[in-house]
């Protein structure tokens, strides 16, 4: 009797030892500019990359950095950031303008200056913009092309309803994705599939046939690698989308912009997207990728 | 998550009509998650059924048992399915049918086998001697005798593979298949928890209701399990087969 109170007593402190364990956070400090940042990034190889070059300058710097580079969408890291959970993310001006409410645009400057306003009730800021721009980019593979004589994307408007569309999951909730696609050019798929954010199963499922008409973004070494074809945005779908970092304003210093801007300023489209492909094509990993970029840029 | 309003908004996502129709709606996704859970259990049970018949009854190679059961276990289906992605596309054979498929097929042959064996191993080998003594032969013994009287741990081999199985199978979703688990990776990606809810209530709700029903068929289906009387049942059957 006494053996099994004795077990019963050693049971229940395991398991209050085990809550206790589970409720205190282990995770690193809360980035209110006390020397502890947390980078978010969506999981796709640009984003990461950018991610890791913010990271690994800060750290250069002397910061204490956090990594988060495998988050879902931008629902998850926008609210991250208002909570605090995340400090710093890579960003697309007209695309995150849009989310938030604003009309967007074509010209950068603009858009910047929208976003700027409407980032400063949410205590975000955002920094100076690339000359790197990332849309989305509705691709075929070279026999579509040449099967349905496409090479705009407003050449899709009979036939659209015989094929099927590949994307990320939120596509049908995206301005410049399904919606856009139907109010801009009239275009209106027979069918959608989701898969995953510019990546690997998008890729594949449009090499293989899967899929008709994929949507990749238009840094995506995977592009040029597998000879797919671009559809034009002839009538401007996609907009200002420079590559921008967005920073929770409490964690922001001026070193910290310092250094980000330094990066955005290295940067611009062409690069972007060979660092790009070291990842998906030649399956190098995003934090290589990106410490080369900072080297050879003499910016660490 | 636990104010009434966001339970009104999971009600308010079941019961919008818009959300039943169309290649990514309710109705498609559940009938696509019921008919490859019943394709995987049924070609889980075609592979295993006979390899724990043939062991159980001759009683050799029963090691084989314990590690079919053990690698069932260890098996990591997202790696399966994450592996196998490329070649499915590549034999055009589709991007996560298959591979999912095979997934959920390895992870439902080891209670499969398990119960089965250990069905038709715990009948009393005297009533199988017995039997064989009074010229029974090796095919009546196994399907007159140790069978039946195994029916019940083989039902419940399937119910526990059937909850496996239909759990598991939402992660078709993130190869890009259809089934329920559509609805939770969808709405993950745009972080509508209602509709994540949704999806996870609606596979809980289809497991709980396949296990409910395989559970009332089994009793149906089982010899009555007092002790007498199926031993009565296996002699009678063993008497019915000499004279």
């Amino acid at each position: 009797m006494r053996r099994l109170f004795r077990s019963h007593v050693l049971g229940a402190a395991l398991v209050a030892l085990a809550l206790v364990a589970a409720a205190c956070d282990g995770s690193g400090g809360d980035g209110n500019g006390n020397g502890s940042l947390t980078i978010g990034a969506v999981g796709f190889a640009e984003n990461q990359i950018l991610g890791e070059m913010y990271a690994q300058a800060l750290e250069a710097a002397g910061y204490d950095v956090e990594r988060q580079l495998n988050l879902d969408s931008r629902e998850i890291v926008q609210p991250a950031i208002e909570s605090g959970e995340v400090d710093i993310a890579p960003e697309y001006l007209a695309t995150l303008a849009v989310f938030l409410g604003g009309d967007g645009g074509t010209d950068p400057a603009e858009v910047h200056a929208q976003l700027e306003e409407l980032l400063a009730d949410r205590g975000q800021t955002v920094l100076e913009f690339s000359s790197a721009v990332d849309t989305n980019a509705f691709v075929v593979t070279e026999d579509t092309a040449s099967e349905h004589d496409l090479s705009a994307v407003s050449d899709l408007e009979g036939i659209a309803g015989e094929l099927t569309l590949g994307g990320p999951p939120e596509c049908p909730e995206r301005e410049f994705c399904i919606p856009g696609l139907e109010e801009v050019y009239g275009v209106e798929f027979a069918d959608f599939v989701p898969l995953d954010v510019g990546g690997p199963l998008t890729v594949e499922a449009l090499a293989g046939g899967e899929i008709d008409v994929g949507l990749l973004f238009s840094t995506d070494g995977a592009i040029e690698a597998n000879g797919f074809v671009v559809l034009e945005d002839d009538r401007q779908l996609q907009q200002a989308d420079n590559i921008a970092p967005v920073v929770s304003t409490e964690a922001l210093n001026d070193e910290i912009a310092g250094i980000l801007n330094g990066i955005s300023a290295a940067l611009d489209t062409p690069t972007m997207t060979a660092l790009n492909a070291q990842v998906t094509v030649d399956q190098e990993d995003p934090a290589d990728v990106a410490a080369g970029f900072l080297e050879d840029s003499g910016l660490i | 998550m636990s104010e009434p309003g966001f339970f009104a908004d999971v009600w308010s996502y079941l019961t919008t009509a818009d959300n039943w129709t169309g290649s990514l709606g309710i109705r498609t996704l559940f009938v696509e998650h019921v008919w490859m859970s019943l394709l995987a259990i049924g070609i889980a049970f075609a592979i295993a059924f006979p390899v724990a018949l043939a062991i159980g009854h001759r009683r050799k190679a029963e090691f084989l048992v314990v590690s079919i059961s053990n690698a069932g276990r260890a098996i990591p289906s997202l790696a399966i399915l994450a592996f196998l992605v490329p070649f499915s596309i590549r034999l055009g054979l589709g991007i996560g049918f298959w591979p999912t498929m095979v997934a959920l097929v390895a992870l439902a042959i080891p209670p499969l086998v398990t119960n089965t064996y250990i069905g038709i191993q715990e009948v009393d080998p005297d009533i199988v001697e017995a039997a064989r003594g009074m010229g029974m032969t090796e095919r009546r013994v196994l399907w007159g005798i140790e069978v039946p009287l195994a029916v019940p741990l083989i039902v419940a081999g399937l119910r526990i593979a059937m909850l496996t199985v239909i759990a598991t199978a939402t992660l078709a979703a993130l190869v890009g298949w259809g089934g329920l688990g559509r609805l939770i990776v969808d709405g993950f990606a745009v972080q509508n928890r209602p509709k994540i809810f949704a999806g996870a209530l609606l596979v809980a709700s289809l497991a709980i209701g396949v296990d409910l029903l395989l559970g009332w068929a089994g009793r149906r289906l089982s010899p009555r399990t007092s002790g007498d009387l199926s031993e009565r049942q296996a002699k009678a059957n063993a008497a019915a087969a000499v004279g």
